[in-house]
């Protein structure tokens, strides 16, 4: 009986310091992240997302399953920006996780890394629910993609040592693909310059402005606001002002209004994945802007 | 020398020569001309092609200017980007001793109440229950005032407290420290909060789905038990699904165990909760508890106030009072995503042992008072459903229901008139409709039909606004 619980205990041991010398675990707030995380960390690490393609990251609650995920994080990978101000102050609060707190090394936010757009001048909530500190959709913007990736070369090396040489041999060679796809996506969206596009919510502002599509129109009257009929009105009549060749929002939306506004200005409307997972094709950052580009020059250019 | 010589040779022969060396002098000067002009055009040619350089070299130059000024500006846009990247997002803060101000919400709450009994007249019959069933007054009625603030203290420490505002008077509803720091998995709170026992004791009414709260909750616990004291918590590193222990341990904050005599040493309530939630695919979660509590009665005001009798008191001393309880919520959103559609279900049964002596006085003209020994256990439940059909709208019934269980009415609170609870069940049917245009602001229409007093149904009729500013809220679950 000795025996068999000093043998027991034994596995018991290795079995848990076998857990704890593995691989890192990171929690990341969004798909766009656990795919760069994956891309990165390779095999060092280990990736829970806390969201998918299909959830509106401003309305995810606080739930037990993320708490306890947040619990054993090393890393917490998340935009911050205040994206997540509804439910990731909580589930770190209540993970008993010392690492991962705000301003230690386990807790990363992309945002801090990257030159954000739309900075408001003014803070006010009669604006809707505004961004306060820039748009956070950050996952669009290629050269945002890599000085994320850059940061986080350098903070899983902080948290892993061992594992330097490991992650800055994947960060070259991320930016070697990376910058190479980007060229390639430039030459092939040069179709793209000066669609003009009307879009859902400012979750693609980074995406149009880098391919220089001018953003003529919103269905939300104002951030965070569901489409009006009112509002949808007024889209109708500044069609003939101002023009949009193009209706674009992300398969996480409900298609209502943009499907009828289509139908009335007569331009066709395409949704397009929010992030990594949103549509079939978009299966990691690559895939993702592949599938999105592809999808707006198959708008662009109809089959006649 | 050569040229005037040829030029003095020529001039002396067109002199001496006559003019038949003249014709021949002009077809000379025809050649000379000839010659010249071929000269004019290689010249005119070389230096067009010179010209030619040095356009197209000046050309390279701006060229390459250009070329160059690109870079340079494309270095400092880049040189710009690494900067503002270094130094954090866009929006810089301010650098003044404001700077560290903590978070701070302000709640406004307020509505309109219409009923056909009278509140203050309004108990829960055959429950030893609170002094005043949380109803508002009738008519239009400025509900709570709440503000929360909160910050981290250092870097160990985040502080919370919310103070609510009714009528001239203020209450600290939570003044809480809480540990940030310990790590492997464990919390420790301080100060006031609301217990962690059950699933709306810790909700603050602004954020309840309903006007009101649960009859068993209010019956038991009132709106929100809280304890002055300190609470520990433990999640277990099990990852893929959630484990909670709790542990608190203080002084009673209010009902049911408000003393006018809170001078004693050591703990007079204990708790024990237990926590385990996670996730079923993408579009469910769920968490189920399990809790416990111990208090000792030091001295209990207990207005029971049976049918035909008004104006008396009741205490109950020394002993205890014991509760247990489960409770279960669960959501469900399509893809997880809930702003479209989403479903809660939430339901809760406790039950509540008492001893202790009951001192009893109903008047002197009817015997009182009486004083014994008195012990009863009771029970209660209630399950609610909300369902989100639009973005801003939402439905939700629910249904109370409290058991009376069984009193012992020891000796000398024999014969006590009105004591022993009659044969009855109270219940209640709640159904709302609530309308929330922002994250910031909810409307709500709520119809109670309150049958937890016998002989009489209680219709009552809620118009709610609960409106926030400040700073996000946090989504709990």
């Amino acid at each position: 009986m000795k025996n068999f619980l000093s043998l027991l205990s034994l596995t018991a041991l290795v079995g848990w310091s076998g857990l704890a010398a593995s691989a890192v675990n990171v929690f990341a707030c969004h798909p766009e992240w656990g795919a760069l995380a994956n891309e990165i960390g390779g095999d060092r690490v280990s990736v829970y997302v806390a969201t998918t393609a299909l959830q509106d990251p401003h309305k995810i609650q606080a739930r037990p399953s993320l708490i306890a995920r947040a619990r054993v994080a090393d890393l917490v990978f998340c935009t911050g920006a205040e994206l997540e101000v509804g439910w990731m102050p909580v589930v770190i609060g209540q993970s008993g996780n010392e690492k991962i707190v705000v301003g230690k090394p386990g807790n990363l936010e992309a945002a801090n890394y990257v030159p954000l757009k739309e900075v408001p001048t003014r803070l006010d909530r009669s604006l809707g629910d505004v961004h306060p500190l820039g748009n956070p959709h950050i996952q669009w913007g290629p050269q945002n993609i890599q000085l994320v990736a850059d940061e986080l070369a350098r903070r899983l090396a902080y948290i892993d040592p061992a594992g330097k040489a490991y992650y800055q041999g994947r960060l070259a060679s991320f930016t070697q693909r990376w910058t190479q796809a980007t060229k390639r996506w430039e030459q092939e969206a040069t179709a793209l310059k000066g669609l003009a596009v009307i879009e859902h919510h400012k979750e693609l502002t980074y995406l149009f402005d880098w391919l220089g599509m001018p953003v003529v129109g919103s269905l939300e009257p104002k951030p965070g606001v569901e489409p009006t009929s009112s509002h949808l009105s007024e889209l109708v009549d500044q069609q003939k002002t101002n023009p949009a060749k193009l209706i674009v929002i992300t398969t996480q939306k409900n298609p209502d209004a943009a499907e009828w506004l289509s139908a009335q200005i007569k331009v066709p409307e395409i949704a397009l994945p929010q992030t990594v997972g949103g549509t079939p094709g978009a299966k990691d950052l690559f895939s993702m802007y592949d599938d999105a580009i592809s999808r707006l020059l198959a708008a662009e250019k109809p089959k006649s | 020398m050569l040229k005037r010589n040829v030029r003095a040779g020529a001039i002396a022969l067109a002199l001496v020569l006559p003019a038949g060396a003249h014709a021949q002098t002009s077809e000379q000067l025809e050649e000379i001309r000839k010659q010249i002009q071929d000269l004019k055009d290689s010249y005119d040619t070389r230096i067009k092609a010179l010209e030619n350089q040095l356009k197209q070299t000046e050309e390279a130059a701006a060229k390459a200017q250009s070329s160059a000024s690109q870079a340079q500006s494309a270095a400092s846009e880049a040189k710009q980007s690494a900067e503002s990247a270094a130094q954090g997002t866009g929006l810089k803060p301010p650098a003044s001793p404001s700077a560290f101000n903590p978070a701070l919400s302000l709640i406004l709450m307020g509505g309109y109440y219409n009923s056909n009994q009278d509140p203050n007249t309004r108990t829960i019959t055959g429950f030893l229950g609170p002094t005043q069933l949380g109803l508002p007054e009738r008519g239009f009625d400025l509900g709570e005032s709440e503000i929360t603030i909160s910050a981290n203290v250092d870097h160990l420490f985040y502080g919370q407290a919310t103070f609510s505002m009714e009528d001239g008077l203020i209450n600290t509803e939570e003044a809480f420290f809480q540990t940030t720091s310990i790590g492997h998995g464990f919390t420790v709170k301080g100060g006031r909060f609301f217990s962690g026992i059950g699933y709306e004791n810790s909700q603050h009414n602004h954020n309840w789905d309903f006007e009101d709260d649960a009859l068993v909750q209010q019956a038991f616990l009132g709106p929100n038990f809280g304890i002055d004291g300190l609470q520990a918590s433990w999640i277990a590193p099990l990852a893929s699904v959630y484990v909670e222990l709790g542990a608190e341990g203080g002084k009673p904050v209010e009902f049911p165990f408000d003393t006018s005599d809170h001078n004693t040493n050591g703990f007079q309530v204990g708790t024990l909760f237990a926590h385990l939630g996670g996730d079923i695919g993408v579009s469910n979660s769920y968490r189920f508890g399990v809790w416990g509590l111990n208090a000792k009665n030091q001295v209990t005001d207990a207005i029971y106030q049976p049918l035909g009798f008004t104006g008396f008191d009741n205490t109950l001393s020394g002993g205890n009072t014991k509760l247990w309880g489960l409770d279960f919520v669960y959501k469900w959103a399509p893809n997880g995503d809930p702003s479209y559609r989403n479903f809660k279900l939430v339901a809760e049964w406790m039950h509540r042992s008492q001893d202790g002596t009951l001192t009893y006085d109903p008047g002197a003209t009817v015997g009182g008072p009486f004083v014994g020994p008195f012990t009863a256990d009771q029970s209660g439940w209630f399950v609610q459903g909300v369902y989100q059909f639009h973005p801003y709208w939402r439905a939700g019934l629910r249904y109370d229901q409290l058991e009376e269980g069984s009193y012992s009415l020891g000796s000398g609170l024999g014969g006590a008139p009105g004591l022993a609870p009659p044969d009855f069940t109270p219940k209640r049917w709640t159904a709302m409709v609530d309308w929330s245009p922002s994250e910031f602001s909810r409307f709500r229409l709520q119809y109670n039909q309150d049958k937890s007093q016998q002989g009489i149904t209680d219709n009552q009729w809620f118009l709610q606004y609960i409106l926030s500013l400040g700073t996000h809220g946090a989504h709990k679950f």
